[in-house]
């Protein structure tokens, strides 16, 4: 199921990244479109505008044109001198608008050189217009005034003729011009809508996906909130089953040995030698039950760390187990050296715990005929050397400690099973005890996030070694 | 002089009779007076025409009516009775309820033994100091 769930979870988180990638390029390049056509429709409307100042100026060279024509005939027919001076004035105005043409034209080269044909027709023009102006010439120089008049007379059809070619180029220009500008702004108008119908896509598609990612997240909160709830009510239920255990099962056990107790004792006299035995028998299978029971309780109890870990160092805490087990060791004259041990972050009770089960252990495996020798020693290892190491610890350092002793050892096949709850390589009658004490320490070294292992070849001591991270991993 | 009376109150009947059979085989002279429940043992000694002042208490903690800790928290808030040397004798070897029973005024706190043997040692240390080391309130 899990296995399952974290698959899609991962081609969503794909199926994510590429929705997203996908729209991020769409839209740059819907907007780089944009930024290229919003050019494109400036650049033209620029133009268009630029056109209606050459035709602007086209009518004001032409209206220019007539008034110079209309005042020069207003003087020529009225005799009127006042119109020469106003007819010059509208002439000196002509270059000035033909010039402005010339440098709005500029990028248009046919249109220049029509521009240009103009202003060369204009200079001509102006010359003409200066022997027609100069006051009474038709009287003075009939000839001339009447050749001049005739030339101006046909040089103003021809630039007519010419301001009109230009207007009209123009206008198509022009048309042409607003026809690009009106075709871009539509583009620009349809490239507004793509790229905000693309965006309103990915948009809310990201927000349907997250928003049932979310209420997919809070389903797995709640049914993890569940879980913990189940958890804790199983964990407070294991409490209660310990109470009653070590309560009220130990209760008739109390009974059933003390009775058979009182029996041997009051009727010691009484009873055959068999009744005797049997009394015995009920007497020691209680006592040996209610030790079950109890380690079966200290066991569990040590699930639960209880304390708080501390900073200690290990060298107290052996101190600890020897002095728990002194009367042990000096009725069979053991002897324990020990390197010096580092401080840790430990549960102190239960390293004790610890050093005292493996100690006790060694001691009372020991060779008959020799005196009991406990060796500890400590160096720091790198996680990775230790066998089966968990991938999160492969990269810590772990202060290892070896506990080697002289005893009777074991098969080396028993290796892992000698941890195994109430697990015993040997006959009951030979070896008193539950089985528990490795358990125990097996339990308390996970408790501490560490290893423990066990080495050895039958009749040559046994060796454990126990490796505790070098960092506290406790909470 | 008469020897003053022991009380005990235990819902189990098994650990009267154990207990019972303890104090006879350790030669204890003093007449022990056994209760079911808090309640009874309460009874006992208010009742007038009783009139006794018991030597020693001996209280289970879990009974029913009144378990030990009611009755040891009343008898420690009377005044006739506040004196008496009270010993809990219970099953119980949790932290808590050790420290509860000191707490409500208890002298002495023994866990029951698991075997008959070492319940008539226990009863064989109570005499040797209750009875014979210790001088207690007349």
């Amino acid at each position: 199921m899990r296995l399952i769930r974290s698959i899609t979870e991962q081609k969503l988180s794909w199926f994510i990244r590429f929705l997203l990638g996908t729209s991020l390029l769409l839209i740059i390049g819907l907007s780089y479109s944009y930024h290229t056509i919003n050019k494109e429709l400036v650049y033209f409307s620029e133009k268009v505008n630029r056109t209606q100042k050459v035709i602007t100026a086209l009518k004001e060279t032409s209206s220019g044109l007539y008034e110079v024509t209309f005042l020069t005939n207003s003087y020529l027919f009225l005799k009127d001198t006042t119109y020469i001076n106003k007819s010059l004035a509208a002439l000196d105005r002509l270059p000035s608008i033909v010039r402005n043409l010339d440098t709005l034209a500029s990028d248009n080269a046919s249109q220049k050189k029509r521009i240009d044909t103009l202003e060369d027709e204009l200079k001509k023009f102006y010359k003409q217009y200066a022997i027609l102006l100069r006051p009474g010439s038709y009287k003075t120089d009939p000839a001339g005034f009447n050749t001049a008049y005739k030339t101006t007379t046909r040089d103003v059809v021809t630039i007519r003729k010419l301001l009109s070619e230009i207007t009209g180029t123009e206008n198509k220009l022009l048309t042409n011009q607003e026809q690009s500008r009106d075709n871009y702004s539509r583009q620009i108008f349809r490239y507004n809508w793509i790229i905000m119908l693309v965006a309103i896509i990915f948009l809310s598609s990201a927000f349907i996906l997250l928003d049932r990612e979310l209420s997919r997240n809070k389903l797995y909160r709640v049914e993890l909130e569940n879980k913990i709830e189940n958890l804790n009510r199983s964990n407070s239920e294991l409490e209660q089953f310990a109470y009653v255990a070590s309560h009220d099962m130990q209760e008739p056990l109390r009974k059933i040995r003390s009775f058979a107790d009182r029996i041997i004792i009051k009727y010691r006299n009484e009873i055959s030698e068999d009744v005797y035995q049997m009394l015995t028998r009920i007497d020691s299978s209680s006592q040996r039950m209610q030790s079950l029971i109890n380690d079966l309780l200290a066991f569990s109890r040590t699930v639960n760390a209880g304390s708080k870990p501390k900073k200690v160092n290990l060298s107290n805490l052996l101190a600890d187990a020897k002095a728990n087990l002194s009367e042990m060791i000096q009725e069979y004259k053991a002897v324990i050296h020990s390197e010096v041990l580092p401080v840790v972050e430990v549960y102190p009770s239960q390293i004790v715990q610890l050093f005292q089960n493996l100690l006790s252990n060694s001691i009372k495996y020991r060779k008959q005929e020799q005196r009991p020798v406990i060796r500890l020693t400590h160096r720091v290892v790198e996680g990775d050397i230790i066998p089966n190491v968990t991938p999160a610890h492969r990269d810590i350092q772990f202060h290892k400690i070896k506990i080697m002793d002289n005893g009777i050892g074991f098969r080396k096949e028993f290796a892992d099973k000698i941890f195994v709850i109430f697990q015993r390589l040997h006959d009951r009658n030979k070896f008193e005890g539950t089985g528990i004490g490795l358990a125990i320490c097996k339990r308390v070294v996970s408790n501490h996030n560490g290893y423990i292992f066990a080495e050895s070849t039958e009749g040559e001591g046994a060796s454990f070694s126990i490796y505790l991270p070098a960092e506290s991993l406790l909470q | 002089m008469v020897n003053r009376q022991i009380l005990m109150a235990d819902d189990d009947a098994d650990d009267r009779f154990l207990v019972q059979a303890a104090f006879e085989d350790n030669g204890i002279p003093n007449p022990v007076v056994f209760f079911e429940d808090g309640e009874q043992l309460v009874n006992y000694l208010t009742d007038t025409d009783n009139d006794i002042s018991p030597l020693l208490i001996l209280l289970d903690l879990n009974m029913p009516k009144r378990d030990g800790r009611e009755v040891l928290q009343m008898l420690r808030g009377n005044l006739v009775w506040n004196a008496i040397p009270i010993i809990i004798f219970s099953t119980s070897n949790a932290p808590d309820d050790v420290n509860a029973a000191y707490q409500l005024g208890a002298n002495c706190y023994i866990i029951k033994p698991s075997s008959y043997e070492g319940l008539k040692e226990a009863v064989m240390n109570i005499q040797r100091f209750w009875l014979h080391t210790a001088t207690l309130p007349v």
